[in-house]
């Protein structure tokens, strides 16, 4: 397996020696914890980053596969559009934001604006979430298995948004609605894939009131 | 001020065609989208139903058979009623009736501060001889990126279309603009909205995908917009054009987000946007993964290795605090930066935002230009001035005030047959450049529209040749405030140019320094910088003693 030491090394130079490096095998970045931008824009491949990684991981993701041994910074998976991102610790500031597609999976805990404007991604957080977390979602999966901050789900014009613990109050725009026998199956199918020992039966689901909450 | 009750319908009875014989024509009625004339079916008779409806398109009396119609301005009450005017008047109604803001199209109504108080002065026997239009050469092209990109933009005139969504303008539209940019080697934008895949290819100059063949000479570029909102965004949509450009702000509603209402949220607009068919798509008024200058230097960072360091960044802003804000794109890594002043035009916005809020583009230019200087990256890191720039008059007044190139919006969408309704938010857009319905758009041939902003950009190209060379230049980036002479105290305080008569600029531009107009005062090394640039201060002459 490749290895790249990113420490002390530009964007340009990571990034270019790992789209080198992806050549069916995967590649392993250590020291990663200070580059921003690592792995933007790639359309194949499987990365694992040893360690912490910075800021804006996996940024325009187009169908790579990374995994994040420890935790991520701000940004994780940003703009994505297809692929998978496993973070196995936890995720900073405002993970998977603006995601088109693919799946971003955080086993530990992730921050405020989490799955913020959401087109179509799945997003799964195993641990607990802060606040404004999947506001103005318009499409896609969001999945919390712990608890959530203040205005969850705010502004929610379409998707699923599934919790398993609390939240500390539910955003504008949105309804809480029993799980159906699709819901709990798709759940489980998740979890199965992803490796996670929860119960779908106890989620909550939340939906959005309106698809038209603004001036229509 | 709004456009509502502000025009008067008026009907020659002695030629309609319905007055004369009720039931053989009702055309008015039939194109006036928003419900002016109403058709009794019983009788045939076509009557005037509303007249406070009439926003002023004309479309009625473009299509009339006989000419029997007249739309009149009701301009005279700005005069004897303001500010109760009938616009005022029926403002209120409308809220007290509603509950709601207004909402419109278009720029900022009324009397502003613009380019029309500004002259420019010609070469005489003083000052280097002018040059002979007809008969000499003059280098109109703007270069963005030249130092920093594999892949600069060479613009073949000193012009770009300012940014429209596909969503705010039709298909037809966007394509028109990106034929026209293709016709006259200048730049169009995909806007917010994401890419419509013609645009691709016909912006280069092709007549179809396979780009086999070069329909029109010289090809554009295509400009990329990253926005807040970031509809239909991905690496291959970043890869799509020649430029990406960062949206921070724009003119019409500076501080707000893009707004699209759901009148023109089709499926086609829904699939790029992925916002449900009628809802409204409104952007975010910033980025939600940006939090701080860094984090926007670091998302500069990864645009520039995703598009693989071939493509220049530009930011846009709107009209806010430009000496702070031009800096801080300066040091995010901007190759060129577009600032959108007061007068920039919107698909929709709040009435109070677009009318009250932001300063002119005359008042934008001086401290963009001077954090230019300051950075010492004048003339490299081009700066495009937008909002209201209507003609090579008023091009070249804003790049002899330091900018490098213009861009047209508004004025585009009037070369392709606007008349100027500001009801662009409603998507019943006659003329089919704002509508997203079929009916509508069939109206508009992206060809023969394209062509027309072609014939645009020609005229205002040679407007720009004329004025650059009887200033006796030969390079546009040659072009100086001493090209140009304020004709009010109030342009010479807002701009810092020479008062005609006086001769020179206003005391107050001598001492006040625009690093002090920083949100905090400024810091001292710009500040310092600039001290030392000036002959005779302390600093410099330390410098130049030691060079001794």
């Amino acid at each position: 397996m490749k290895t790249i030491d990113a420490k002390g090394k530009t964007l340009k130079i990571v990034n270019r020696a790992l789209k080198q490096s992806l050549n069916g095998q995967p590649v392993t970045v250590r020291n990663a914890g200070r580059v921003h931008g690592l792995a933007a824009g790639l359309r194949h491949g499987e990365l694992i980053v040893r360690g912490n990684a910075g800021d804006y991981l996996g940024a325009l993701n187009s169908g790579a596969t990374i995994t994040v041994t420890q935790d991520a910074g701000r940004y994780l998976a940003d703009n994505m559009t297809a692929g998978l991102v496993v973070v196995e610790g936890r995720a900073e500031y405002g993970a998977a934001q603006y995601g088109y597609g693919g799946a971003v999976v955080v086993r530990g805990d992730a921050g405020d604006f989490t799955a913020t404007m959401n087109k179509g991604a799945t997003v799964i957080v195993c641990g607990n979430v802060g606040d404004d977390v999947g506001t103005y979602m318009l499409k896609g999966d969001l999945i919390v298995v712990g608890n959530a901050g203040e205005r969850f789900a705010n502004y929610l014009i379409r998707g699923s948004v599934y919790i398993g613990g609390a939240w500390t109050s539910l955003g504008h725009n949105t309804r809480v609605e029993p799980l159906s026998g699709e819901d709990v199956a798709r759940l489980r199918a998740y979890f199965e894939t992803y490796g996670i020992a929860a119960d779908p039966g106890a989620f909550k689901k939340v939906v959005a009131a309106s698809e038209k909450p603004f001036y229509n | 001020m709004t456009a509502l009750g502000a025009f008067c319908v008026s009907v020659h009875k002695d030629v309609c065609v319905n007055a004369r014989m009720p039931g053989k024509c009702a055309m008015c009625a039939e194109v006036c989208p928003y419900g002016v004339y109403a058709l009794d079916s019983a009788t045939g008779e076509v009557h005037i139903q509303n007249y406070n409806a009439c926003v002023g398109c004309r479309i009625c009396a473009e299509f009339c058979p006989a000419n029997a119609i007249r739309i009149n301005p009701a301009e005279s009450e700005q005069i004897s009623r303001y500010p109760w005017t009938l616009g005022a008047v029926e403002e209120i109604h409308y809220k007290a009736q509603t509950g709601e803001y207004m909402l419109r199209g278009f720029g900022t109504l009324g009397p502003t501060p613009h380019f029309d108080t500004i002259n420019v002065v010609p070469s005489q026997i003083a000052s280097a001889a002018p040059l002979d239009k007809y008969r000499e050469e003059c280098d109109l092209e703007v270069v963005i990126g030249e130092d920093t990109c594999e892949q600069p933009i060479r613009l073949k005139a000193p012009f770009v279309w300012a940014a429209m969504s596909f969503g705010a303008l039709s298909k037809e539209a966007k394509m028109a603009l990106a034929i026209g940019a293709a016709m006259t080697g200048i730049a169009t934008n995909t806007g917010e909205g994401g890419l419509v895949p013609e645009e691709a290819w016909l912006s280069r100059g092709y007549a179809d995908e396979r780009r086999e063949r070069k329909q029109w000479e010289p090809g554009g570029y295509l400009i990329i917009q990253w926005s807040t909102g970031r509809w239909g965004v991905s690496a291959d949509y970043v890869n799509s054009g020649d430029a990406v450009e960062v949206k921070i702000g724009q003119g019409a509603k500076p501080g707000m987000g893009g707004h699209l209402l759901g009148a023109k949220v089709t499926e086609d607009v829904s699939r790029v946007r992925g916002v449900p068919v009628g809802s409204d798509a409104l952007s975010p008024c910033r980025y939600y993964d940006v939090q701080s200058l860094d984090d926007m230097k670091h998302m500069v960072a990864f645009l520039r290795d995703v598009t693989d360091y071939r493509y220049p960044i530009l930011f846009k802003l709107g009209p806010s605090r430009p000496y702070a804000d031009v800096a801080a794109c300066i040091e995010a890594g901007a190759d060129a930066i577009s600032i959108d002043g007061l007068m920039g035009g919107t698909g929709c916005s709040p009435d109070l935002v677009t009318q009250g809020v932001g300063i002119p583009t005359i008042a934008c230019l001086p401290p963009a230009v001077q954090a230019l200087k300051d950075y010492g990256v004048h003339r490299k890191v081009k700066l495009i001035a937008l909002g209201g720039i209507r003609n090579g008059l008023d091009a070249f007044k804003a790049m002899a005030m330091g900018a490098d190139a213009v861009g047209f919006g508004s004025a585009a969408e009037v070369a392709m047959g606007c008349r100027v309704c500001f009801a662009c938010q409603k998507g019943n857009c006659p003329y089919g450049i704002t509508s997203q319905k079929p009916e509508m758009r069939a109206r508009l041939d992206p060809l023969e529209a394209g062509q027309r902003l072609a014939n645009f950009i020609h005229a205002c190209t040679e407007e720009v040749k004329i004025l650059t060379m009887l200033s006796g230049h030969r390079r546009i980036a040659d072009l100086s405030t001493e090209d140009l002479r304020a004709m009010d105290v109030n342009t010479a305080a807002i701009t810092g140019l020479k008062l005609i008569g006086y001769d020179r600029p206003l005391a107050m531009w001598e001492s006040v320094s625009p690093a002090a107009l920083l949100p905090h005062g400024g810091n001292g090394r710009t500040q310092r910088e600039r001290r030392d640039k000036k002959p005779g201060a302390p600093a410099r002459r330390r410098v130049a003693a030691k060079g001794r």
